[in-house]
């Protein structure tokens, strides 16, 4: 075995620790892909109501905006994993000292064990697509867009892991982030394009929105999903996510090694 | 060369200063004034690969704040510090390959998953041979007895069974210095003793290094022949546990069950220490007053229902040294007055 691949083998096993974990929490499990299929119900109520008042507002048809929709949601049952949540849990509680006493980088390790969550939880999509098919008709892209939607969804999952991330470290100084988290998960839901399309936002207010970060979450891959971003487009998207997840997991891992510097265990 | 090593070790906090009440917690808000704690002060030590010294101070002594640095994860204000020949906090990471470490108040176990994967992911993170690994789980299951909770959940294991856990969980990858963080605490009588055993026994067999926290002052008599006394962050004594029962071991107590209650309690040659109910304590300097002559004594004024001389342990040694400071027949360490000041 070469010495990156034996550098590798902690965090695999973190992944395959965090996956094993998730799995002894079934019941948390079957709730959320209850909760992914009735909010399916809820929303082709909603948007074919609204659809029946004005017909194709921003230029997206009903199907589209139900695949959308039903797309969106069941991505968010990975998005919505929190690995890194963990941060502001060890700080709190002071257990991250423990942890600082292995021989492991612990971004690399809250990273792994998100991602051994995320993987469980992935396995949900398809009970929860299963169902939602039942309610809704979801429209399926050429194969070229499912292949660009797939690489933009991984792109969004870290752009979407390394702003947790940021959220998360904040605890190192201040030990509580939930005022934080609260603000930037509002303004995420609203401006990553996971409640409704950006294009709903109008004008200049509409401009500013795509470009935020939180646009490389949700927006990109399902604009490509649903036909909205032609395959022109596509490759100045992946840059723009490119930018963003470079420029967060740069900031992330320079704050970090502040943190690690100030760590002031609490009650030890 | 000594394993570990610190000289003038220091480390101040520096915090926030608050003032109270509503206005002030506003103030808080848009001044910032700064309180420095000085947590460890001029802390000069070093101990030999294979010692087992007690690091021994009453709460906020700077015990958890000189261990941290010991670790990596603090980094000292000044001084210097090395443990196996390196700078704990500038390599954490290969410094951390060398330690191991226990704290009694918190496990380093996975909480959801069977004790045995916890080992398995320790494997993982120390790069542990195949073979060295099933030596050590091996020898430690059987030492530890951990036979039978092996792959139950960590959640369920009773304190016992977790801090057995957490010692083979610090042993496994053959570290060279183990730090204790009170082991026993809340443990019963036998779960303590299993716990010594095991600490004696990889000490004299592996030749780790250990220094042992603990308010149990009965671990480190068991275990040690060393310690070291610490208290407001600064060193008070280091050295023979047997040379500070010497030097306080003239010093015993009378106790005196009385038969009745009475007022005042005084005896020539001996110092009234305490009463509770009908039971009281006098110490006494045997070189001063036989044991014999001040029984009498006393017998002679109360009612004595009985008597009984108590050894000095090294429990009241420590309650008196922090109480009263420590002083030193030789001068080696420089007397420092440690709590209250010295009467």
């Amino acid at each position: 075995m070469s010495a990156a691949a034996a550098a590798f083998l902690p965090y695999r096993e973190f992944a395959l620790k965090a996956f094993a974990r998730e799995s002894t929490y079934r019941v948390e499990v079957f709730s959320n892909v209850g909760s992914v299929v009735l909010r399916v119900y809820l929303f082709r109520s909603l948007w074919t109501a609204l659809y029946a008042q004005n017909a194709a507002p921003s230029g997206i048809p009903l199907h589209a905006m139900l695949t959308y929709a039903t797309v969106a949601l069941l991505m968010s049952l990975i998005l919505e994993v929190d690995g890194t949540r963990a941060i502001r849990d060890k700080v709190r509680e002071g257990t991250i000292a423990t942890d600082l006493m292995k021989p492991i980088s612990l971004p690399l390790y809250f990273f792994s064990d998100g991602f051994g969550q995320t993987v469980f939880h992935a396995l949900m999509i398809l009970p929860a697509l299963l169902l939602s098919l039942l309610l809704v008709h979801i429209d399926v892209p050429s194969p070229a867009a499912l292949a660009a939607f797939a690489l933009a969804f991984a792109l969004g999952y870290l752009v979407n892991f390394f702003l947790n991330f940021l959220m998360n470290v904040v605890a190192f100084w201040t030990l509580e982030t939930f005022a934080i988290q609260l603000m930037i998960r509002w303004a995420s839901d609203l401006l990553s394009g996971q409640l409704l399309p950006l294009a709903f936002f109008p004008g200049l207010l509409g401009r500013v929105v795509s470009d935020l970060p939180f646009a490389a979450i949700y927006s990109t891959p399902l604009r490509i999903y649903i036909g909205e971003l032609p395959p022109s487009g596509w490759l100045e998207a992946f840059g723009a996510q490119l930018l963003w997840l470079a420029l967060f997991s740069a900031s992330a891992f320079a704050i970090w090694r502040f943190a690690e510097r100030r760590v002031v265990v609490q009650g030890g | 060369m000594s394993i570990i090593e610190t000289r003038d070790l220091r480390k101040v906090f520096r915090s926030v200063k608050r003032t109270p009440g509503a206005l002030g917690a506003l103030r808080t808000l848009f001044t910032r004034e700064y309180v420095d704690r000085v947590a460890v002060e001029d802390v000069t030590m070093s101990l030999e690969a294979g010692e087992l010294v007690g690091y021994i101070g009453p709460n906020g002594a700077g015990k958890s704040t000189t261990l941290k640095m010991l670790t990596g994860i603090l980094v000292p204000t000044s001084g210097y510090v090395s443990v196996a020949g390196l700078v704990p906090h500038e390599q954490r990471m290969r410094n951390a390959r060398n330690i191991g470490v226990v704290f009694g108040q918190r496990s380093q176990l996975y909480w959801d998953l069977p004790l045995i994967e916890s080992f398995e992911l320790l494997r993982a993170i120390y790069a542990i041979p195949p073979a060295r690994y099933k030596q050590n789980l091996a020898e430690f299951t059987s030492l530890l007895e951990m036979e039978a909770f092996l792959s139950t959940p960590v959640r369920q294991l009773s304190l016992g069974q977790r801090m057995r856990g957490d010692f083979a969980a610090a042993m496994l990858h053959d570290p060279r210095i183990v730090f204790l963080d009170e082991p026993t605490i809340g443990l019963d009588v036998v779960a303590k003793e299993s716990i010594r055993n095991f600490i004696a026994r990889v000490n004299s067999e592996r030749g780790t290094t250990f220094i042992l926290t603990t308010h149990d002052l009965a671990d480190v008599e068991r275990l040690c022949r060393r310690i070291v006394l610490i208290d407001t962050g600064r060193l008070i004594y280091d050295g023979e546990i047997e040379r500070l029962k010497e030097q306080y071991g003239t010093h015993r107590t009378l106790v005196v069950e009385l038969c009745e209650p009475c007022g005042e309690l005084a005896v020539e040659g001996a110092e009234f220490e305490s009463r509770e109910g009908n039971t009281a304590r006098f110490r006494f300097d045997r070189h001063e007053i036989s044991a014999d002559q001040l029984i009498r004594r006393v017998a002679d004024r109360y009612a004595v229902e009985d008597v009984s001389i108590e050894e000095p342990e090294l429990e009241s040694i420590i309650r008196r040294i922090y109480v009263e400071g420590y002083q030193d027949p030789d001068a080696r360490v420089a007397a420092v007055p440690a709590g209250a000041a010295p009467a």
